[in-house]
């Protein structure tokens, strides 16, 4: 009865997907959020606190939260944990410097409890600007090979060039039709 | 399972359920929710704890929802100010809405938000919603930038905000410029250096002038009352600012009128000199002011109080209009008591006979308070109004006979100063006085007819007797009659001398030993003391002329009077105080007054002679006392003659200003002021607490207390300065004398200023490397301290405790060496009492304070500990303490090489312990 019912549910759609986009201060994330929504490239400012914005992808509809990853902000994404389906983690590909920072707080989120379910989405972001990380050394660098027991990809993107965005939702879209 | 369980938290209750609704995806779901939590927050439930989830409602496009947690946001924000930063990014897209409505909502919340992490996120914004293109979001940006002053003057400061406020004083829309000019003067009240930030120009006030007529009544309140505090340039400004204002007198709201009768008054002063112009105004001033009677009571009452003070200062708008002031039967007595003021105030002798027929009405209503204030009402019109005295007085005359007991009471305390105003006219009445002497209870009456008797004892035959009467009761008197009653028999004597020898022995006697009241028994002494030495001399101060009385002995005081006119329509007129006095927290710097007044040399108001009421005289000895700065010394400190007299020693020993006292008192007064207050022990070295050093009466208004400590490794001197004199003190400096220990300050004091009243603690490190000069005692610190009044002296003790260094261990075979080393003619021994603690404990605490023990040892049952501190200037002190467990009091042996600090180690030692 609770497969045919949850069958039914994601036939019509009709829960929300509640998405976090989450990372370090200047790694794109509110770019992202709005590339995604209106598909353009709006100018941002530091977000001080969080956006929140409905994206439908492919007859999805995806509540998406974008927090501020000032380090004054950091500790209240804990406070968005909860009912979390899955997590966009946006990395600077060009910030060399704080990659070891922007493992630790990844780290330190998967740890989380209330996000054992979520699945993850890495975007190496800011692949435009010349002399920026690779994939690999991304996956390197944030130690993804250590992830056990979770639904993980990593994407490269530029989000002002909108590159790579569309892939990694598609592959999202389909991990969380999958899930049961 | 332990108890741990019941700090988990349950998944249940009402405010995980309101938790999840608020999780909810639906909308309507989620605002239901966000309603009851406000409904909770209102009826006082606590809340808080749902901050995050309500925040993140915040983004929404639905109006009301965002009212309701915004509303959430202004109660909470405090309460959860790490979390408050969560909301900043809504705010910022919020004033970009391109709603009106949503951007003024954000911006007037985030003026509420009194969350100081997030204040400096939210200037953008606020720039932004000040140059909006909607004039209802600026005049809201307006109102916030003055929120934003209150919570941080320096960010308004610097980021440019006091500018644009000002830009919008020339802004199109009137409501704009009427909330730009609130939010200014409200910044310039706040001022910290009681200047005002931002002055009006002249173009300013143009533009001012023309918003006045298109904006709101509350906006023209607020335009009026910024344009009071403006000083025009010169009399053909103020004309044409006075002739623009004029139409607002015939507004219907009261405030807009009061606001614009308090701008012409303040014109008025400028204009004195053209009396054309001032007597049109005057005249039309009369009108509005009238009109606001007929308003429903409180209003009236708010206007009579104002009226009050306009009275006093101009007499002349409201000389014809005495009749609206007559009580009617209905007004409540709030209403009733003012009218009566004003009456006397407008009496005169063209209206005397009108107003005394009233009066006589009034005092034969019920109300008891009212008819009073009517009798006293018509002694007051008897001094004021000379030709009617005679009318006043028979009315009077005619109350007394009615034997009502307050009438009676009352009008013998007007009589009194019907009396003095004119003596030796209606002295005929004394008689009538005379037989109600019985019935008088209250000490006022009492006093008065007490005065009365003493006054005219020549004329009353049995004045010895009666005032023998009252002498029977001496000691149940109120002060008031016991002076009055002193006083009397003084004069008595003097007056009859022949049989009243031993009547003003007694009174002596009852006041200068059986009285606890020091102003009884200082007056007493001073009679005394004239007695014996020259009744010539007695006879002339006691029975001196007295200065002829006042009309008016109620006048607020001209400064006070000129400050208040600039308040008027506002709580300080209501109050007839000035806003200092009863708003907290306001800076006391800022006092509104009337400009000069410009080209008129004639004085306009002749000087009256007003006799200070008993309140305001009491008042003005103790700011003598006070502001020593400003009144000549007091005398008992300055006064060398010493002829050995009763006075002068009792004073000396009571004020304990002489130096030994101070000097030599100081060290146990610390001890018994510690040992009273009972300091607990914190696990820090023991700091005795602070003694007076510097009292005020030597320190011209400077008070001192202090004391001195340790902390890690540095001695301070910890002062507390108050300034209780009436200017500010500037210029701080400090000195040491020589002294046993070196001490000196390492820094130069820096204490900028010290206001009137203000106090303020001082941390002052010190060195140990000064000029040594061996003091007796030898921990005796004498200090000069500098300021712009004066250099002070005053010599304080040095507890020993602060010079114990931290490495004053000894290794224990150098102890025990060294112990024998020292004669045995170096060893003292003291005993210790009241004891308290283990061993162990005492061991501790003396850890703390620098004296460390060596070893420790159990002798027959008997602890003993060994231990040892070093001085600042290397003297090793050994000491070996002997103590029985279960005994409250110990042995403690101290060896030196310098003997002569023991009784101070001691000393210290057993504060230490007791601490």
């Amino acid at each position: 009865m609770g497969v045919l019912f949850s069958y039914f549910k994601s036939l019509i759609g009709a829960r929300e997907m509640r998405i976090l986009i989450l990372g370090l201060d200047g790694a794109g994330k509110t770019t992202i959020l709005y590339r995604l929504q209106v598909g353009e490239v709006v100018t941002t400012i530091p977000t001080i606190g969080f956006n929140v914005e409905q994206v439908t992808y492919k007859n999805l509809k995806f509540q998406v939260w974008d927090l501020g990853g000032q380090t004054s902000i950091r500790p209240y994404w804990r406070c968005y944990y909860s009912n979390t389906d899955a997590i966009i983690y946006v990395v600077d590909s060009a910030d060399k410097e704080r990659m070891g920072i922007s493992k630790d707080e990844l780290f330190h989120m998967l740890r989380e409890e209330e996000l054992q379910d979520a699945i993850l989405v890495v975007l190496a972001n800011k692949q435009d600007i010349p002399g920026c990380m690779s994939l690999k050394e991304v996956h390197q660098a944030l130690g993804l090979e250590a992830l056990k027991n979770r639904t993980f990809q990593i994407f490269k993107t530029s989000a002002t060039k909108g590159e790579g965005l569309d892939m990694a939702m598609e592959w999202l879209a389909n991990a969380l039709k999958n899930r049961k | 399972m332990t108890d741990s369980k019941y700090f988990t938290t349950t998944k249940k209750g009402e405010i995980f359920e309101l938790k999840s609704e608020l999780n909810n995806d639906k909308k309507e779901k989620k605002k239901e929710a966000v309603k009851k939590v406000i409904a909770s927050m209102t009826v006082g439930k606590d809340v808080s704890a749902l901050f995050p989830d309500v925040v993140n409602c915040m983004q929404t496009d639905n109006l009301e929802l965002k009212k309701l947690v915004y509303l959430y946001l202004m109660n909470y924000a405090k309460s959860q100010p790490d979390m408050a930063i969560m909301a900043v990014n809504t705010f910022v897209k919020d004033c970009e809405d391109p709603n009106p409505l949503i951007r003024a909502l954000a911006v007037r919340t985030m003026g509420c938000i009194r969350v100081d992490k997030i204040t400096e996120y939210l200037c953008e914004p606020l720039r932004k919603c000040l140059k909006d293109e909607d004039p209802y979001v600026r005049k809201t940006a307006a109102v916030c930038v003055a929120k934003l002053y209150d919570i941080s003057s320096g960010l308004v400061e610097d980021q440019g905000f006091l500018e644009q406020l000002k830009e919008l004083l020339s802004d199109s829309n009137p409501m704009v410029v009427a909330n730009a000019v609130a939010a200014l003067s409200e910044i310039n009240e706040s001022s910290p250096t009681g200047q005002p930030l931002v002055e009006l120009s002249t173009t300013t006030i143009n533009k001012l002038l023309t918003a006045l007529n298109e904006c709101t009544e509350w906006g023209q309140v607020f335009i009026l009352d910024s344009l009071s505090n403006y000083t025009p340039r010169d009399e053909r400004e103020a004309q044409s600012i006075c002739e623009r204002i004029t139409p607002r007198l015939a507004h219907a709201n009261a405030a807009v009128v009061l606001s614009a009768v308090k701008v012409l008054i303040k014109m008025m002063e400028i204009l004195q000199g053209d009396v054309e112009f001032c007597n049109t105004l005057s005249k039309k001033l009369a009108p509005p002011l009238v009109t606001l009677l007929s308003s429903e009571p409180e209003v009236q009452y708010v206007a009579l109080r104002n009226i009050n003070l306009i009275v006093q200062k101009k007499p002349d708008i409201l000389k014809h209009e005495m009749k609206v002031f007559f009580v009617k039967y209905n007004d409540p007595i709030y209403v009733k008591l003012e009218k009566l003021d004003i009456m006397i105030r407008l009496a005169s002798q063209g209206n005397i006979a009108q107003v005394l027929s009233e009066l006589k009405e009034y005092a034969t209503e019920v109300d008891v308070d009212f008819v009073r204030k009517a009798v006293r009402a018509i002694g007051r019109c008897a001094i004021k109004v000379e030709p009617s005295a005679e009318r006043c007085v028979s009315t009077l005359l005619d109350l007394i006979q009615t034997k009502v007991n307050y009438v009676v009471q009352e009008a013998i305390v007007v009589i009194k100063d019907i009396f003095r105003k004119y003596p030796n006219k209606y002295e005929s009445i004394i008689s009538t006085l005379c037989e109600n002497l019985d019935t008088l209870d209250e000490p006022e009456a009492r006093a008065s007819m007490v005065w009365i008797i003493g006054e005219y004892a020549e004329r009353i035959d049995n004045a010895d007797e009666l005032l023998d009467s009252f002498l029977e009761g001496f000691a149940d008197e109120n002060a008031q009659v016991q002076l009055q009653l002193l006083t009397a028999v003084v004069k008595l004597f003097l007056k009859r001398p022949q049989h009243t020898q031993g009547l003003v022995q007694h009174v002596l006697s009852l006041a200068t030993q059986d009285s606890d009241n020091p102003d009884l028994r200082d007056r007493g002494f001073i009679y005394w003391r004239l007695l014996s030495t020259d009744p010539a001399a007695a006879k002339e101060v006691v029975l001196a002329d007295k200065p002829l009385i006042s009309e008016e002995t109620d006048l607020l005081e001209p400064t006070l009077l000129d400050e208040l006119i600039c308040h008027i329509s506002s709580l300080a007129s209501v109050y007839h105080k000035p806003p200092t006095a009863f708003v907290e927290g306001r800076s006391a710097g800022i006092r509104k007054t009337l400009p000069v007044r410009q080209g008129s040399d004639e004085t306009v108001a002749p000087e009256a002679t007003v006799i200070p009421n008993q309140e305001s005289l009491i008042g003005d000895l103790l700011s003598m006392d006070l502001g020593g700065t400003a009144a000549p010394p007091p005398v008992p400190a300055a006064a060398p003659t010493s002829n050995v007299d009763l006075l002068g020693g009792g004073l000396d020993v009571l004020l304990g200003t002489g130096p030994d006292i101070t000097g030599g008192a100081a060290p146990s007064t610390t001890g018994l002021l510690g040992d009273i207050f009972g300091i607990t022990t914190t696990p820090t070295m023991y700091t005795p607490p602070k003694a007076l050093w510097l009292p005020a009466d030597k320190g011209k208004g400077l008070v001192i207390q202090g004391t001195f400590a340790r902390r890690s490794g540095q001695i301070y001197m910890e002062l507390n300065l108050t300034n209780k004199a009436m200017q500010a003190m500037v210029g701080f400096a400090i000195q040491f004398n020589k002294n046993s220990f070196g001490l000196s300050p390492s820094v130069p004091m820096n204490v900028s200023a010290l206001q009137p009243g203000q106090s303020l603690e001082y941390s002052l490190p010190l060195g140990t490397t000064g000029p040594v000069q061996r003091m007796e005692p030898l921990t005796t610190l004498q200090v000069a301290i500098k300021n712009n009044v004066d250099v002070f002296y005053y010599a304080c003790q040095i507890p020993i405790q602060i010079l114990f260094i931290e490495d004053g261990t000894l290794d224990k075979r150098v102890f025990l060496t060294t112990w024998r080393d020292i004669p045995s003619a170096n060893e003292v021994q003291y005993t210790l009492n009241d004891i308290k603690g283990t061993t162990d404990s005492i061991s501790n605490k003396m850890t703390l304070n620098n004296i460390f023990t060596i070893a420790k040892r159990n002798v027959e049952g008997q602890d003993m500990l060994y231990q040892s501190l070093k001085l600042t200037n290397n003297i090793w002190v050994l000491l070996e303490l002997k103590l029985t467990p279960g005994l409250t009091y110990a042995t403690l042996s101290l060896k030196s090489r310098s003997v002569e600090v023991a009784p101070y180690v001691f000393q210290a030692y057993d504060m230490i312990c007791k601490n």
